[in-house]
């Protein structure tokens, strides 16, 4: 869970050395206090600094965030008896790292598996502010300019493709991605490359399905 | 509020709403009962670790883009750093160290 706030940290410094917004700690609070999560958070930049209409900026929401509505149908059961202002929050704070944990919660679905739940959420929906926010402070703080620095988004991303895969069951769905994404990237480029990538993926997904779907519980090979 | 913040908040609000919607959509598609297609939880198990990859792919093909290959390093900047970074992570398990020692190689490598 603290991980969160080390991860935020990292995210907040690239945030404020990235230059792509005037108040990197004031954009960085707010875009994480309203749920917008992780990786968003650095393409975002990125898209607003090219001026992306509207309409491409949402179609590339749905694109990357559609897994969080998967997430949900593991939880249903759990946020159902969780009182309504619970459950308002819980939807929103639904990220990989929470996801992860609540499914594994081990308290039966009821009175202290929602408190475990919604505490969990506050948690890292917490940490994350914090770490953002401090990230960014500290770097518009940094004294020196800084060739390069860009790299700690890779590096970020590389970190949590390094701990997926440390599941081997994610391993061949990690490089379906990157195998889709190169391809979507040599015929469309690399800025549009984010809608065919997905189809491409989500359509491998299905025809592979025989082979990859190992069920929620079992691992392919353990 | 000029052109340009009234563009950033837009974009911001845009995107929470989005967002929020995304993950409200299954708990106002399946009522009390009702329960979702197997394939749909697979492919919420396999999407996270091929949308993680994919946006590393996008980092790089950043690089090459700005023409990291025609430079005297010829993308070796890149690979190493990347090496690095992902040793470093599967050694100590910490993000920002990781990151921070990835960054600072990459960094003194392009100066």
């Amino acid at each position: 869970m603290t991980g969160y706030g080390t991860m935020g940290f990292a995210a907040g410094v690239l945030l404020a050395l990235n230059g792509g917004v005037a108040m990197p700690a004031l954009w960085g609070g707010l875009t994480s206090a309203t749920f917008v999560s992780g990786p968003l958070q650095f393409l975002l930049v990125d898209w607003v600094k090219a001026g992306t209409a509207y309409l491409d900026v949402a179609v590339l929401v749905v694109c990357m965030n559609v897994r969080y509505s998967l997430y949900g149908l593991s939880l249903l059961d759990r946020y159902r008896v969780a009182p309504w202002p619970a459950r308002l929050y819980m939807i929103g704070t639904i990220t990989d790292e929470t996801y992860a944990l609540q499914v594994e919660c081990p308290y039966p679905i009821g009175r202290d598996g929602t408190w475990y739940c919604l505490l969990l959420a506050i948690f890292d929906h917490a940490y994350w502010i914090v770490g953002v926010v401090a990230g960014a402070l500290a770097g518009t703080a940094l004294p020196f300019e800084a060739k390069g620095i860009d790299f700690a988004m890779t590096a970020l991303f590389l970190v949590i493709l390094t701990d997926q895969c440390r599941e081997r069951q994610n391993r061949v769905p990690a490089l379906i991605g990157a195998v889709s994404a190169v391809a979507a990237c040599l015929v469309f480029g690399a800025s549009k490359m984010f809608i065919p990538a997905m189809a491409l993926i989500v359509a491998t997904f299905l025809f592979t399905r025989r082979w990859l779907d190992v069920g929620s519980e079992g691992r392919a090979d353990e | 509020m000029n052109e340009k913040n009234l563009y950033l908040l837009s974009v911001l609000v845009l995107v929470s709403t989005v967002s929020y919607l995304l993950r409200a959509l299954p708990f106002l598609l399946f009522g009390t009962g009702k329960k979702p297609a197997p394939v749909i939880g697979y492919i919420g198990r396999v999407l996270t670790p091929a949308v993680i990859a994919m946006l590393t792919v996008y980092c790089f093909a950043g690089y090459v883009k700005s023409g990291c290959l025609g430079t005297s390093l010829h993308g070796l900047a890149e690979m190493v750093a990347a090496a690095v970074t992902v040793a470093l992570h599967l050694w100590r398990r910490n993000p920002l160290l990781s990151i921070a020692c990835g960054t600072a190689v990459y960094m003194l490598l392009v100066r």
